[in-house]
Order: structure tokens, then C-alpha cells, then sequence
């Protein structure tokens, strides 16, 4: 893919003897809903955690980031360089604010900066207000995490995740786990809006059913290692995805 | 073994060569040159066997429930002492309790009744008799660990752990001296002492049957958690406490059993060595320190290393000792007593941060970092609270002004932990040896130097910051228990290598000194004339100094809380994968706390120099730094708020001295009641007194409210807001 805004290059994660992840190669197209499915125990969290710096020692590979390979840095200048993710068990900061959690996320912090921002509070929080706007979150601004509902939560966990302006692409681990079918579909339905308005998202998750709703193009991996890709029409009728769902017997039928 | 260490990253390779290279270099020399080379291995057998058996403790009770008791010494420190008690004059000492009518006593200056401190049991006691009433001393010791502290922890955060094992230790100990003195005790030989010749050196032969029963405990051990219904449940439960307790086991069981084998083992270290080294109140203590690096070279849960390590320690003690006499090229920077840290420091590169996680059920939160929405009533209160403060600084009788004085530069050190461990929640205990930099360089720039106080001291404070923090980059490879080892073991580096040497810092002939403090000519030391107040020592005027700069600390760590940086340090504290993903820069973020909490430490340690005017090492302690982070969680770690009510808390500070005053003489059980509400504060309110307090008074609003027929207060009202 041409236009990817971010592609991996067999990228390898190996732990000890166990090969995790298999030599992947695939594109994260610019503007698009990108969906990497795969059953329990396939690699999907272990490739996100590779592509955003967390196991420096057990990763190889490319990880380009427009046109760039940042393998081998560090998460926090990922981050900065607009690799932003959410994490499955969400990991909010519990002891500040919503707003300070995106407050947090908002901006780099440098020396000068901090300094500064101690003797003169900056009344400049970047993008929080617009994404607080875009996820319709202004009444839980000046709660704690801890005060919200699981959904609520989730949805501050994407929110810290977008609100960076530096943000490229935007890695979603599993975010749909745990809610019920209902607030799945309602969920969705942000994403799809969210990149409708230009977002590029990796989406990672193993319901079926959001994925192929939602995606514009879908990558599978079993057991570390990519086995088909494809728009979610070829992805439905692959019969590698159906036998990887439903077992051998799943082939035979 | 080569294969398996090539996957390894580049620091724990190189290590590992390097240590390889050392020990085959030892063995040579030991082979050609044997006497010389092995006297001090038999020697060294005998602290080693210590180190060993405390280490063992120590990894028996980290598998049980995953805590580093640092209070294992002062166990065996207590047990011994009543052994050596029973063994002398058949007294067993009652532990000292509170006496419910001492106001009232203190107010009329009566006795109403007499407790007795100890129980004679019948005149001096045979050795096993007493070594049975210990060692069952021991095992209740244990139980109570278990069920009173530990258990109830279980589930919470590693610095509430660690808060309450120090509590034990300050406890104990503080129980030891006030039931035996501080002095050191002997006890009659258990085992033969009669010397022996081996390879041509005349050893004593306790050193071996000490050896002998080390060796044997640590195979005894090996083999009850190898092999036993025991001990495979117990390593089930660590792995996965969950798990283990839907097959039938008994984790809670099998933790209490281990306590009370820890604890006895602790005990019967401590009755087998009186007799050779004697006992002092902090000597296992001390030893401890070297136990914890034996114990992580084991990664906590292997008892062969442990104990190799632990023994090999000692060895390398008495090498090191032999090496520094008989070389003179050899730099006498004090190396051999810094040993435990280059252990921990290797231990720490080696095993990266790996020690093994208990599979716990849920975690429990740190206190919470409250932030008060600053109204303009707030500012009143600010504004009225500093003038009393001002008012008793300069007005009050002498013994408070000396109080206020204490208080006020305990704050500061608080502080210091309220930003290190209470907003970015790294357990640091080596704070006081920081303090201690800047108080001795503050006598080295002003004093020895002559710069005016203007220059001398920013500098002593920087110099505390620098030392802050290159002894803080080791540590950010790891956190938790992990963190609060290594840097107790930096601050034991810092106190030998650089105290007790003369130079920038550390002593002129055993004790430093420095001039008052004095601005543009005019000298604000605690014994110079001050034109407000009465003319006793110390001043107000020195009472004023510190009150600025404590006045503008507290007001700078409250403006922190609320900065960006701020933000990102509690972000850091709650989680530092997810800070790292948003962007946070975690390392430099800890850094930064680190130099910010020493930069406070340094100026509580330089104005303790001003204070002093003549001081030594002992002001600035491992213990001392133990005691500091006691009261800091007591008041509450991680607001200002805390930090004040344990300024007030503080040894000699304002709130003992108003006790002493108004009721009863609480000097010699500070120590004592300090620990024992420590230990309480861990276990059954982390808030400390401030959140405590902060709690019942929004209970009290709440109720008023209610009867006024209003809503209860809005919680999101109350949080802080960052706007």
C-alpha cells in the first residue's frame, strides 16, 4: 500500500523459545479503519506492544512511520513522533482528573516548559477541550476515573489516546471488551465517525462482528503469524478466517 | 549457559564476565598464596554465616506474602535480647505499654499505678530453657506479624508494606532500649570456642558450627519447599493465590506458618551469635542491610543462593578489609563498607527488575494526592495559619521556639518524601544521607571555604541535588520493594564513603562545624541576639530563617501538585506504561523527583547545620532516614498537609515539646509510639493523619449540611480541578 501512514516489516517478537509474533509485514492505510483480528492467544497485543517500543529486547523488524522506521525508540518519543494507543485494561491515570488525564497526554513537556508552566500556569491545554467536545465528555471533565462507569472509562482511555496533536495513527487494543452488544454498536459508530473526520486507526480486537463493521480493510493473525488480509467482504468469505474461528471442522462444512 | 547468556542484554553480560573474572582471580591468588588468602574466608565465615541466616528470613517470608520485612533484625534483636535477659537474671520484659492515666498523672503529678516492666521468672535460667521461652517469644512475634500487619495488607501497595515493616523495626527497637538500654549485651558460649588450626590458620571453631548450622538450615529449607504438601502449596500460592486457594490450599495458613518460621529463624540467628559477636540494639539491623543484597542475588525465593551469597558477602568483607591494610595504593575510601550497595547494585543489573510478583487478588491504591481548590477563605486560613506560625516562632517561650524549629525543618524533609515517594511513588530511604551532603557541605563551603551563606548555601543544596540524582540512576530500572533496597543501601554508600572522611563532605575530626547562617552582616543563628523576643537560646531570628524558607517550600510543592509536571508525576505513579504511551518521558519524570526531593532533604539538612552548629554523621543515618519517612507516612505522604502535621510530629519538634509540657514526658517512647503508630497508619488508614482528618472533616461539613436541608457537598467540587 502506497499511502500507508504506518507498515511494519517483519516484525519478529520471540520470547525465549516462543516466537510470538512471526515475521509480519502489513500497512495501516492513511485516513482508514484498519482492523487486525485473530483468536485468543494470536499476537494482536503482542504486536502493538512491539510496534510501540514496549519490548525493546525481544523485537526485530521495521517499523515505519510516514516513510520513517522508528523501530528501536523508546514508547514516550513514539508517542510523540504520533504513535498513540489504548491499552485493553484501559490503565488510566486514577489520581488526577479526566482533563488532567488528557492534560497529561496533550502536550510535550520539556525542561524549559515545565519551569515555565510552574511559574506561569500555561491556560494553553492544547486540544483538550476540542477532543473532550469530539467525545462528548465536558460533564466528566473534573471527575476521577475511578468515579466512572467501564464505558465512560474506555472512552477516556480513546480520548487520551487522540488528543495529542501530534497523533498519526492510533492503535486500539481490544477496546470493545466488556461492553454489551449495544454499547459496542454505539461504539463503532464513534470510530467510524472518528475517521470519517480523518483519523487513521489500527483496531484491535477479536469480536468478529465490530470488525467487520466497522473496518475498511482487515489483516488476520493466528498463532504470531499473518494469515490473510483483505476488505471485510474477502475476510468474510476467506475460509482460512472461517477455520481459524471455528476449528478444522469449520473447513469440512 | 554461554547460549542462554548471549539473549541477555549488554549490562548483565558484561557483569557477569566481570564477576566471573573476579572470583577466578580471588581463587588463584587464594591457591598461591593461601594463609594470606584464606584467613580471611575463615574468618569472614563468621559474619557471612549471619548475613546468610538473616537472608534466609527474608526470602522464607517474601514467598509466604511477598513482603521485605525490614524489620527481620530488629526480630532477632529483641528475641536475643530476652534470651540474654533470661539467661542473666531470669527477668522476661513485659513490652512497654501505654499507661491509660498518664495525663492524668502528667496534669497532677501523681503515680496512680506502677507497671512493671519486667517479670522475674526464678533467678539466671539454663540455655535451652531460655532459648525455648525466645524462640516462643519468636513464634508469637511471627503470628502477630502475620495476623495483624501482614494479612491485612495483603492486598496493598508495596510502600504500605514496606511502611510497616519499618514500623516493626522502629518498634522493636525502640522496645529493646527502653526495656535494656542501648548498651551492648554477651551472652555464655553455645557452641565450643575453643580455636583449632585449619590449613594453617588458627580459627575459633563456633565459626564453623555456626557455618555447620547454616548449611543445614539452608538444606532443611530447600527441602520442606521443594518436596513437602507444604511448601509446594506455598509456591503455588505465590505464584497464583487465586488458584491455589480454589484447589483446597490455605494461603492465609501456610503465610502464617512461614512468619513464624521466619521469626524464629530470626531469633535462633540472634541467640547462636550473641555469644560470639554480642548484641547491640541496631547490630542485626545493620547486618540486615547486607542480608537484603544476599536475598536479591536470590531473587527472594532461592535459599541456596541466598545463603551462598550472604557467606560469600562476609567472606569478601574480610578480604576487602585484609586488601585496604595491606595495600597502601589502595585508596582507603571506605569501599569495604559500601559493599552491600555494589551487591545491591550488581544484583539490581543483573536481575534487572525481576523480582518475582506475587499473583495478588486485587491492589489497593497509594493515599491520594489531594488538591484543595484554592478559594480566597482558603487563603485566608494559609495566610492566619503562617502568622501563628510566625507568632510562636519568634514570641513563644524558648523550649517551643527550639520546637517550632524542629518542626519547621522536619516539614522540609517530609516534603521531600511527599514528592519522591507520595507524588511519583518511588520508595526513596536514602534521604537523610542527602540531607546530610548539604549539611556538611554547607560547613565545608561557608565555614571551611568563607563564601558568604548567599553562595554557600545554594551550592551545599545543589550538592545534595547532584548527589540525589546520580543515586537515583540506578534506580530506575526498578521500583517498589526493589527501589526501597537499593536506596537504602545508596544512603549507607553515602554515609561511609563521604562522612566519615574529612573533606568537602564529611567531618573535620569526627565532628563538622558551621558559622551561623547571616545575610548582607547581620547573623541569624539560633544562639545571635534577635531584636524581637526574649534573649534565650535559640533565637527567633533563626526561627524566622527557617520559617521562610519552610513557608516557600510548601507553597512550592503545592503549586508542583498542580503543575504539568505534576500531573505527569502522579501520572507516572498510577501508571507508568500508560505515561510512557502518552507521551511521558518516565525517566526524566523520576529524575526530576528525585533532584526536587533532594533539593528539599538538602535545605532540611543544611539548616539542621545551621541549627547545630557543631553535628555529626549521626544526625543523618540510615535510621534516621527510616525514622523521617515514618513520620512523613504518618502524617500523610503525599500532601503538604501531611508533610506539615509530620513536621509537628517530629523527634523534639513543636507537638512533643507542647506534650511535654502540658502532659507527661514523652521523650524516650517517641521512637516506640512512633512505630507502633506507623505499623497502625499502614495497616488500617494509608491516608495518614492529614487525609484522616481531611476525611472527618468532609464527613462533618456533609452532616451539616444535611441538617441545613442542603445536598451532601459534590465530591467533583471538592477534587481538585485543574482549570
Amino acid at each position: 500500500m502506497s499511502d500507508a501512514v504506518l507498515h511494519t516489516d517483519g516484525l519478529t517478537v520471540q520470547f525465549g523459545g516462543l516466537t510470538a509474533v512471526n515475521d509480519v509485514t502489513l500497512a495501516c492505510g492513511r485516513g482508514q479503519l484498519t482492523g487486525l483480528i485473530g483468536p485468543n492467544g494470536a499476537g494482536k497485543t503482542t504486536f502493538i506492544d512491539a510496534v510501540t517500543g514496549f519490548l525493546p529486547n525481544n523485537a526485530s523488524g521495521r517499523v515505519v512511520l510516514e516513510g520513517q522506521d522508528v523501530f528501536g525508540r523508546v514508547p514516550h518519543r513514539l508517542a510523540h513522533d504520533g504513535l498513540s494507543r489504548t491499552w485493553q485494561t484501559l490503565e488510566l491515570f486514577d489520581d488526577i482528573t479526566v482533563r488532567s488525564n488528557l492534560d497529561v497526554a496533550s502536550q510535550r513537556l520539556t525542561v524549559a516548559g515545565a519551569v515555565r508552566d510552574f511559574f506561569r500556569p500555561s491556560s494553553d491545554h492544547g486540544r483538550v477541550d476540542e477532543v473532550l467536545e469530539l467525545l462528548d465528555m465536558h460533564d466528566i471533565a473534573d471527575r476521577l476515573p475511578r468515579e466512572l462507569s467501564q464505558g465512560q472509562r474506555k472512552m477516556v482511555g480513546v480520548g487520551r489516546a487522540l488528543v495529542s496533536s501530534s497523533t498519526k495513527i492510533l492503535l486500539l487494543d481490544e477496546p470493545a471488551a466488556g461492553l454489551d452488544k449495544a454499547e459496542t454498536q454505539g461504539f463503532g459508530e464513534g470510530l467510524r465517525r472518528l475517521v470519517d473526520e480523518g483519523y487513521s486507526m489500527l483496531l484491535i480486537d477479536h469480536d468478529m462482528g465490530l470488525v467487520l463493521t466497522v473496518c475498511d480493510y482487515i489483516h488476520m493473525l493466528v498463532f504470531g503469524e499473518l494469515i490473510t488480509s483483505g476488505t471485510p467482504d474477502e475476510i468474510r468469505n476467506d475460509p482460512q478466517v472461517i477455520s481459524a474461528y471455528l476449528g478444522h471442522s469449520g473447513r469440512a462444512t | 549457559m554461554i547460549a542462554a547468556l548471549r539473549t541477555r542484554p549488554l549490562p548483565e553480560r558484561v557483569s557477569v564476565v566481570v564477576l566471573g573474572a573476579l572470583i577466578t582471580a580471588w581463587f588463584v591468588a587464594a591457591i598461591l598464596n593461601h594463609e594470606v588468602f584464606f584467613q580471611p574466608v575463615l574468618f569472614g565465615f563468621g559474619t557471612g554465616s549471619i548475613i546468610a541466616a538473616l537472608a534466609l528470613g527474608l526470602v522464607v517470608a517474601y514467598r509466604a506474602s511477598g513482603v521485605i520485612n525490614f524489620g527481620h533484625g530488629a526480630i532477632a534483636t529483641y528475641v536475643t535480647y530476652i534470651y540474654v535477659s533470661l539467661t542473666d537474671t531470669g527477668h522476661y520484659p513485659v513490652p512497654p505499654i501505654p499507661n491509660p492515666f498518664a495525663p492524668i498523672e502528667g496534669i497532677f503529678h501523681v503515680e496512680i499505678i506502677d507497671f512493671p516492666t519486667m517479670i522475674g521468672l526464678g533467678g539466671p535460667m539454663n540455655t535451652a530453657a531460655a532459648m525455648v521461652i525466645a524462640l516462643l517469644t519468636a513464634a508469637l512475634l511471627g503470628l502477630i506479624a502475620h495476623f495483624a500487619i501482614f494479612r491485612p495488607l495483603r492486598y496493598a501497595p508495596v510502600l504500605a508494606k514496606v511502611v510497616a515493616s519499618v514500623g516493626i523495626m522502629l518498634f522493636l527497637q525502640a522496645a529493646v532500649v527502653l526495656r535494656f538500654g542501648a548498651r551492648a549485651k554477651s551472652a555464655d558460649p553455645i557452641f565450643p570456642n575453643e580455636p583449632v588450626a585449619f590449613l594453617g590458620v588458627r580459627v575459633g571453631q563456633d565459626r564453623f558450627w555456626l557455618l555447620g548450622t547454616v548449611v543445614v538450615g539452608t538444606a532443611v529449607l530447600w527441602l520442606l519447599f521443594r518436596f513437602t504438601r507444604f511448601g509446594i502449596a506455598t509456591r503455588a500460592s505465590a505464584e497464583n493465590e487465586r488458584f491455589s486457594t480454589l484447589l483446597g490450599f490455605n494461603a492465609d495458613f501456610q503465610a502464617g506458618i512461614s512468619w513464624v518460621m521466619a521469626s524464629v529463624l530470626a531469633g535462633l540467628v540472634g541467640i547462636l551469635v550473641a555469644p560470639i559477636t554480642g548484641v547491640t540494639p541496631n547490630l542485626f539491623t545493620v547486618l540486615l542491610i547486607s542480608s537484603l543484597g544476599a536475598a536479591l542475588l536470590g531473587r527472594m525465593s532461592s535459599f541456596v543462593v541466598a545463603a551462598a551469597a550472604g557467606l560469600m558477602l562476609g567472606v569478601l568483607d574480610q578480604e576487602l578489609f585484609r586488601v585496604e591494610f595491606e595495600y597502601d595504593w589502595i585508596p582507603n575510601i571506605g569501599i569495604r563498607r559500601a559493599l552491600p550497595f555494589v551487591v545491591i547494585a550488581l544484583a539490581m543489573v543483573i536481575r534487572g527488575e525481576t523480582l518475582p510478583s506475587r499473583g495478588a487478588l486485587t491492589a489497593e491504591r497509594l493515599p491520594e494526592a489531594y488538591a484543595p481548590v484554592i478559594t480566597r477563605w482558603r487563603q485566608c486560613g494559609y495566610a492566619l495559619f503562617v502568622t501563628a506560625a510566625l507568632l510562636v516562632t519568634i514570641f513563644a517561650p524558648f523550649q517551643y521556639r527550639a520546637g517550632m524549629q524542629n518542626s519547621m525543618i522536619g516539614v522540609l524533609l517530609a516534603l521531600s518524601f511527599v514528592v519522591v515517594t507520595g507524588y511519583v511513588g518511588q520508595i526513596s530511604l536514602m534521604q537523610m544521607a542527602l540531607a546530610g551532603v548539604s549539611a556538611f557541605a554547607v560547613g565545608s563551603f561557608g565555614t571551611a571555604a568563607g563564601l558568604p551563606m548567599l553562595v554557600a548555601l545554594p551550592l551545599a543544596v545543589l550538592a545534595g541535588v547532584v548527589f540525589g540524582v546520580v543515586a537515583a540512576l540506578p534506580s530506575l530500572r526498578t521500583r517498589g520493594a526493589s527501589l526501597a533496597i537499593i536506596t537504602l543501601a545508596s544512603g549507607l554508600a553515602i554515609e561511609e564513603i563521604f562522612f566519615q572522611r574529612s573533606g568537602w563532605f564529611g567531618l573535620d575530626k569526627t565532628n563538622k562545624s558551621s558559622d551561623p547562617p547571616s545575610i548582607f552582616g547581620v547573623d541569624f543563628g539560633p544562639s545571635n541576639d534577635f531584636f524581637l523576643g526574649d534573649d534565650k537560646i535559640p533565637s527567633g531570628g533563626f526561627g524566622l530563617f527557617v520559617l521562610v524558607f519552610t513557608v516557600a517550600s510548601c507553597a512550592a510543592v503545592m503549586r508542583l501538585r498542580r503543575s504539568r509536571l505534576g500531573e505527569q508525576m502522579l501520572a507516572v505513579r498510577a501508571n507508568e506504561r500508560a505515561a510512557a504511551a502518552a507521551g511521558v518521558n518516565v525517566a526524566a519524570v523520576k529524575l526530576s523527583a528525585f533532584g526536587i526531593a533532594a533539593f528539599f532533604a538538602g535545605l532540611g539538612g543544611a539548616l539542621t547545620a545551621y541549627k547545630l552548629g557543631i553535628y555529626g554523621q549521626d544526625s543523618f543515618g540510615i535510621f534516621v532516614s527510616l525514622s523521617v519517612l515514618a513520620f512523613a507516612y504518618l502524617g500523610g505522604i503525599s500532601t503538604v498537609g501531611g508533610a506539615i502535621v509530620a513536621g509537628t510530629l517530629f523527634a523534639e519538634g513543636i507537638g512533643i515539646v507542647a506534650t511535654n509540657e502540658w502532659f507527661i514526658d514523652v521523650g524516650p517512647y517517641t521512637a516506640y509510639v512512633a512505630g507502633f503508630f506507623l505499623i497502625g497508619t499502614a495497616v488500617y488508614n494509608n491516608e495518614g493523619i492529614d487525609g484522616f482528618q481531611r476525611k472527618q472533616f468532609h464527613q462533618l461539613v456533609n452532616w451539616w449540611r444535611s441538617r441545613r436541608g442542603l445536598g451532601p457537598l459534590d465530591p467533583a467540587a471538592v477534587k481538585e480541578r485543574s482549570a
